[in-house]
């Protein structure tokens, strides 16, 4: 009953709750982007083995972020977390030009699968350029380029592709809002 | 959110259980139970959840095949559906519409529902590898008996379907079997997602990506548990054409040489899975390779045999696996200076005893005790593990030294028993008197029994066979066999056979019971004495034959043990 309650208030005001997986090669920055959002604190991690899960709420959206390893062993296990997933946060190392492609290789296989998942329908998918102030590093506009991402998605698969700084939280606000804002134009 | 399209799998449900069907379409509910081993993922799950909701329709037909199907879901998609039907959530479904209080008769439905509880708490709930995660269905079968439920009966061939089966598996295909159930359960935690699951998720994740590296050495114990089992099959195949063919008596249709030659059979391909898998290391290879001969050898002849080819049937001479028993007669052989007990054992003796200690270890024997207790018809290193004196550190101390010295030898050159710890405590405890009577040995010593423990001689699914061994002097001693029921069917007519070998003297008292109840803990027991002729010490070989009947069907073990005092 109670669950009811807040369930329509939540309509009326339109709080919602998302999940969002967040995956990546290793080392793309994936955990510190996490604690960034949560804690607004830069944490020195190591290589996250398995995974790390934070909610926070943006606005009026309670985001369920999950942080999964990105170590080629862990990367068969990310489809367990596929379902129910309402975002895709993909974080690509922009200064990390060799493994651009393996990066790329990793995504599409990811969609693909994703696809498939029946309570994943309608997920949106953002791909942050990660580590923008790293020399080198390539535009997100270069990204968007390399993933070719046109071909790979449904003509009607929402996605973005943003340049961030995890250190200093550049763009990682902005993402949010851009799947705050198209997963309710997705839903309705 | 609009509603989600139904899927494939729910539509196949549907179609699997409408009412228009006039019976259960067996072949639509395999196309189930495929389709969900193909995807896996979600979909045990979302076919828990749709199938109980069939089950709850107020169609009883609907109803009724939604059972059926829920049976053959449970049979066939393993443990990813078991860890399904495990959740209290689906556990409250099933028992949405039963009553507080029983009725007076139940209904079809509930017959069934009660009879699937009932057969799930039986099977996988004691034999499932996993069975720690599948106590929900306990905990509802022990409340529905609370409230007063009858059970009905479970159909023995139904029970042992859902019991894991002996046919070998290479390590391939245990490594993929404890992956799937791994991915399963790892999934169900993401989903459960409270504090401590995701803990548990996180721990499994790090197993799972290898992290942990004890998977691979699991799987090949496993595999080298179910290699020596075959070759125990193996030998006893062989025992029982090699009679045929000296009797010249051959029945074909004798439901044990039947069920050994499938065995074997099936074992075949299995063999040389293992032989590429095990490559890299020539000792496996060289003694699955001589297992895989005399495997061929043995097929070929029961073939010839069926066939009436005696002749041809009695060249073949397969040599024996040394599946344990020899193994440890050996060993034990090979301490005795006595020239008697040195004598082969009966059978021939296998001329790579010790490639095959080398090839156990390397098939990583990394758990012995485990690896042999409590196993079918298994004698092997079990017979070693009690004397292992020499493990004891105290044992050093007194005059004694030498002569335990020499006795201990043969403990120590055995690999298995120095890595037996469990049974370690216990047994340097014994040593402690048997050093004391060690330096009376020569003198005939009053008849002053030693207290012992007892040992498991052999524990297979249904029978637990252990001894309590008396020493009177070392030509003498008194054993009393303990029988055990481990299962929940009564073994009726049972019958306890011994043999000595012509050295030792048997003496017998009667058997005391031929029944044992379900759980029925040394409801048979019988006392025997054996004495040896010799001056020498003996070795306390015998052979056991147990016959017993479970719901009818007669079931024989039999193998050869040396009693250890």
């Amino acid at each position: 009953m109670g669950g009811s309650v807040s369930k329509i208030m939540g309509k009326l005001f339109g709080t919602t709750e998302m999940k969002m997986l967040m995956l990546g090669l290793d080392s793309a920055g994936k955990t510190t982007i996490l604690y960034k959002l949560k804690l607004n604190k830069i944490r020195t991690t190591g290589p996250t083995v398995g995974f790390n899960v934070e909610t926070f709420q943006y606005k009026n959206v309670k985001f369920n972020m999950w942080d999964v390893g990105g170590q080629d062993r862990l990367r068969p296990l990310w489809r367990h977390y596929f379902p129910k997933t309402n975002a895709l946060i993909y974080v690509i190392d922009s200064s990390d030009k060799k493994r651009l492609q393996e990066s790329k290789i990793q995504l599409e296989k990811v969609l693909r699968e994703l696809q498939n998942v029946s309570s994943a329908q309608g997920f949106v998918l953002l791909v942050f350029a990660n580590k923008q102030d790293l020399p080198g590093a390539l535009s997100p506009k270069e990204i968007s380029n390399t993933l070719d991402l046109k071909n790979i998605l449904t003509p009607d698969q929402l996605y973005a592709v943003m340049g961030t700084n995890a250190l200093t939280g550049q763009g990682l606000i902005e993402g949010l809002s851009w799947v705050s804002n198209n997963f309710k134009k997705n839903r309705t | 959110m609009s509603a989600p399209p139904s899927s494939s799998l729910v539509r196949k449900i549907y179609r699997a259980c409408r009412s228009s069907l006039a019976e259960p379409d067996l072949s639509l509910n395999l196309a189930v139970a495929d389709y969900i081993n193909e995807k896996q993922g979600n979909a045990p799950r979302e076919a828990a959840k749709t199938v109980v909701n069939l089950v709850n329709s107020k169609d009883t037909h609907t109803a009724i095949f939604a059972l059926t199907l829920l049976d053959v879901l449970v049979k066939n998609c393993g443990y990813p559906f078991h860890l399904q039907i495990s959740r209290k959530e689906f556990l409250n479904e099933l028992v949405k519409r039963f009553p507080e209080r029983p009725p007076s008769r139940y209904s079809r439905v509930q017959k069934m529902i009660l009879g699937a509880i009932e057969e799930w708490n039986q099977t996988i709930c004691k034999t499932s590898r996993h069975k720690e995660d599948l106590g929900f269905i306990r905990d509802m079968h022990r409340l529905l008996t609370y409230k007063g439920y009858i059970f009905p009966e479970v159909k023995p061939e139904d029970a042992s379907v859902l019991n894991p089966s002996d046919n070998l598996k290479s390590i391939e295909e245990v490594q993929r079997e404890e992956q799937l159930a791994q991915s399963a359960k790892l999934q169900e935690l993401v989903r459960r997602g409270r504090p401590q699951d995701l803990k548990e998720a996180n721990k499994l994740m790090k197993i799972m990506a290898g992290f942990k590296d004890d998977t691979i050495v699991e799987s090949k114990a496993r595999v080298a548990e179910d290699l020596d089992r075959l070759k125990r099959k193996a030998d006893v195949f062989s025992e029982m054409l090699q009679q045929s063919t000296n009797s010249g008596q051959f029945d074909p249709n004798d439901e044990t040489l039947v069920e050994l030659f499938s065995a074997l059979k099936v074992a075949q391909p299995k063999i040389q899975k293992i032989i590429t898998e095990e490559q890299d290391d020539p000792d496996a290879v060289q003694n699955l390779l001589q297992l895989n001969d005399s495997v061929n050898l043995l097929v070929d002849k029961f073939n010839l045999l069926k066939a009436g080819d005696l002749t041809n049937a009695s060249k073949i001479k397969v040599a024996s696996n040394g599946s344990g028993v020899q193994q440890s007669l050996n060993l034990i052989d090979f301490d005795d200076d006595d020239s008697a007990t040195a004598t082969p054992p009966p059978q021939q003796q296998g001329t790579t005893v010790d490639d095959l200690l080398g090839d156990l270890n390397s098939l990583s024997f990394n758990n012995p005790p485990q690896a042999n207790y409590g196993l079918g018809g298994d004698i092997s290193l079990g017979a070693t593990s009690p004397p292992p004196q020499s493990l004891s550190p105290q044992q050093s101390s007194g005059p004694n030294y030498d002569i335990f010295a020499q006795l201990s030898q043969p403990s120590t050159s055995s690999p298995s028993v120095a890595a037996s710890a469990p049974s370690f405590d216990l047994l340097s405890g014994f040593s402690q008197p048997q050093q004391q009577q060690q330096p009376q040995q020569q003198q005939p010593q009053p008849p002053q029994p030693s207290l012992k423990q007892r040992t498991v001689v052999n524990e297979s699914q249904h029978l637990k066979f252990e001894i309590d061994v008396s020493k009177h002097s070392d030509n003498f001693i008194s054993v009393k066999a303990f029988f055990t029921n481990l299962g929940a069917i009564p073994l009726t007519n049972f019958q306890f056979l011994i043999a000595v070998p012509k050295s030792l003297t048997l003496t017998l008292d009667p058997q005391v019971g031929s029944f044992i109840p379900s759980f029925g803990k040394d409801s048979v027991t019988q006392s025997f004495k054996i004495a040896s002729q010799q001056g020498s010490i003996p070795s306390w070989k015998i052979k056991w034959k147990v016959n017993y009947s479970i719901n009818g069907s007669p079931i024989e073990e039999t193998a050869t043990y040396t009693i250890t005092v």
